[in-house]
């Protein structure tokens, strides 16, 4: 890692994760960093920041700018900005994968699709209700029952033969059609593919309204089960992008925000 | 991204003391209460009636005092007294999913008219006026089965021409009705129909009227010297509640001077106008003001919204009531309410009021439970967003049902609109 001359931090306060990401002063990431945010918010994003801080061995005091996004950003006491995570996974997404235009994000409890410009920036965007059907939430009820982690849950879902059809949008009673689709004798794998199929049908539905047009890329936590993106690629017929680093998108956008209005400030300092 | 930033040090309308019609409106409405229990008290009639299309002239000229249990309901739930009515109105059969005005205004009955902001009296006579929202209906044959209370209906024909173009047969079709109404009204009443005396009202009305309109206007200044949303929605009780009466010119004479004052002063009721605003919508009346700060901490201004034109269109001279031909003008009126306008229409209008108030883009506002309000939202906005660039923000939540307000969700939302907004504008 090339010793740089300051940089900006992100941290992502989601309803179940709590992400953080380190850029240095010409944008480049250098660290990444997640955490469960429980109940205690602002003690979660403090940690997640420590192990960036930790894992670069880049001191506090070279930190220059720190943004906070998702639901718990004004939690982030010790940030300088908060943006919401809407603009910060677009910039993130961006940043990953240049030529994006539509953004998925699927989180632990809401599904944003976002349209982007060329520059990373937000055109328009949609979200779900205020009900977690078609969320991370879903596949967690459906985990649940059947006593799998959700790497689990995606891996199986890619065995099914058959997709069931899981008639209910409600994140709640998905565990209930859950157990009452394996008590009818469907496997467990084609149950899940099931899920999958049904909370891809749904963000669908959330792109077409904001419009898809390639590429797509795909972040958020659940952007990590093969499941969900083999699902939404039958569906929609194209290529998504996704990797390793997509749940971090939101963490990496907010500190390319940060980075940005480092440089803005610095602009004007210039003109003066 | 801007919402952390330190606001600038110029002063809102409400510190720098030009914010008295509010204060003004506040009296007005409760004199109003007090009128109707007056005019009962002294041998009058109280009829229960809608905001929308409702014949006010020619009921006063029958000594009929109109109660209006949506502004009732609205009233109340501003005052957080929402909850106990709506779970008493679900105790009673309603389901959850049914119009919270609807539920309050059943339970306010069923309480026998005693509600947390004062004593309601019953109705005598329901006047049904249907115009665009299906429930109306149901709702005041409600209060029939409720109280024995008469129904009085008026059919009134939507308006299907997508140009606004209303039929002559249509407009004739309700004269008939009011003019049938007539009779009935003085067998019900005891009192003679006096047509100098609707046409006197309706000269007090029309005046009225006029200012409204010069007042909503003001919001193709820039800046605006109102939010015409958020604070049109007080100014907008006097026309409901007053019209056709000199109170009623008289306070949009003290508006319309206020205002001057404001822009003379470049006051507002934000610190600064960064954003201008058209809202389309029913707004959400539990949190009100919290409601209002998740665009007012952008300084963001509305010049230009629907909903305060559910009394009447009156800015784009949608009617003109006119005392020569009192009964015919009132139909027409009666014609035009806001939710009586085909979707094209309405949609039409708020291209319209972009373009002309010259705003950055359109929030719409979406009611859990009303379907008439709400309907074709998602159209809208997809309308504005793809065929017109118009950037637009859809969000939801209730008019009065506490329940459905979830305000982190909205605020993020609303966050995301500026901040793409901002970025637009480059400011």
């Amino acid at each position: 890692m090339r010793v740089a001359g300051f940089y900006v931090a992100g941290v992502d306060a989601g309803s179940t994760y709590t992400k953080a990401a380190l850029v240095d002063d010409e944008g480049n990431l250098v660290a990444t960093a997640i955490l469960m945010t429980g109940v205690k918010i602002v003690e979660a994003a403090r940690k997640v920041y420590a192990e960036v801080l930790r894992q670069t061995g880049v001191t506090e005091d070279r930190v220059k700018f720190l943004v906070g996004t998702g639901y718990g950003r004004y939690n982030i006491t010790f940030g300088h900005l908060q943006v919401t995570e809407i603009s910060c996974h677009a910039k993130g997404a961006h940043y990953l994968f240049p030529n994006t235009r539509t953004v998925l994000d699927m989180g632990g409890q809401d599904t944003k699709a976002i349209r982007i410009n060329e520059r990373g920036e937000v055109i328009d965007f949609c979200m779900n209700d205020k009900c977690a059907a078609g969320t991370g939430r879903f596949i967690e009820g459906a985990a649940k029952v059947l006593g799998l982690s959700l790497k689990e849950v995606g891996e199986l879902s890619l065995k099914g033969k058959k997709p069931v059809k899981i008639s209910s949008t409600c994140a709640v009673f998905a565990e209930t059609e859950t157990m009452e689709q394996l008590a009818w004798g469907n496997s467990v794998e084609d149950v899940l593919y099931g899920v999958h199929v049904s909370m891809a049908t749904r963000s669908i539905g959330l792109l077409r309204r904001v419009g898809i047009v390639p590429e797509l890329t795909f972040t958020g936590g659940v952007s990590q089960n093969v499941g969900m993106v083999k699902a939404l690629e039958e569906q929609l017929n194209m290529k998504i992008n996704t990797s390793p680093l997509t749940m971090y998108c939101g963490a990496i956008g907010a500190a390319l925000f940060g980075l940005e209005k480092l440089r803005a400030a610095q602009e004007v300092k210039v003109k003066r | 991204m801007a919402s952390q930033e330190a606001a600038e040090q110029r002063l809102t309308a409400e510190e720098a003391g030009l914010d008295n019609a509010k204060r003004l409106q506040g009296e007005l409405v409760k004199s109003y209460y007090k009128w109707v229990v007056e005019t009962k008290k002294r041998g009058g009639k109280v009829a229960y009636c809608f905001v929308m299309a409702n014949p006010a002239e020619l009921l006063r000229v029958f000594n009929i005092a109109p109660i209006y249990p949506e502004i009732t309901s609205l009233q109340i739930s501003y005052r957080g007294g929402a909850p106990p009515l709506i779970s008493l109105s679900e105790e009673f059969g309603y389901s959850t999913d049914c119009c919270g005005y609807v539920k309050m205004g059943v339970a306010t009955v069923l309480n026998k008219g005693q509600t947390s902001i004062g004593y309601i009296p019953p109705p005598d006579m329901a006047m049904l006026t249907y115009s665009g929202c299906q429930i109306y209906i149901h709702w005041w044959e409600q209060y029939q089965y409720l109280n024995k209370t008469p129904l009085f209906t008026v059919d009134i024909p939507y308006v299907r021409n997508y140009d606004g173009h209303v039929a002559r047969h249509d407009i004739k079709y309700v004269a008939a009705q009011l003019e049938e109404l007539i009779p009935k009204l003085e067998q019900f009443t005891g009192v003679r129909y006096d047509e100098e005396k609707l046409k006197e009202y309706i000269t007090l009305s029309k005046e009225a009227w006029e200012l409204w309109k010069r007042c909503l206007h003001m919001g193709r200044l820039k800046p605006s010297p109102l939010d015409a949303y958020f604070e049109a929605i007080y100014y907008m009780s006097a026309i409901t509640l007053i019209r056709g009466t000199e109170e009623c010119i008289n306070f949009y004479k003290t508006l319309l001077q206020e205002l001057r004052r404001r822009y003379e002063e470049n006051i507002g009721p934000t610190p600064e106008e960064k954003f201008r605003l058209v809202f389309e919508g029913v707004p959400n009346y539990p949190f009100f003001k919290r409601f209002w700060n998740l665009f007012k901490s952008w300084n963001a201004r509305c010049v230009a919204s629907t909903y305060p034109k559910v009394a009447g269109i009156v800015d784009v001279d949608a009617f003109e009531l006119n005392p020569d031909k009192p009964i015919e003008s009132i139909a027409e009126y009666m014609i035009h309410a806001y939710c009586n306008w085909n979707m094209l229409m309405r949609t039409d209008l708020i291209r319209r009021y972009v373009k002309e108030y010259e705003a950055d883009g359109v929030v719409i506002h979406s009611i859990k439970s009303c379907r008439s309000f709400s309907m074709g939202h998602g159209d809208i906005r997809e309308y504005l967003i793809k065929d017109l660039d118009v950037p637009a923000l859809h969000i939801e939540s209730d008019h009065v049902d506490p329940r459905y307000y979830a305000e982190a969700q909205l605020k993020n939302r609303v966050d995301a609109f500026f901040e793409a907004l901002s970025i637009r504008k480059g400011v």
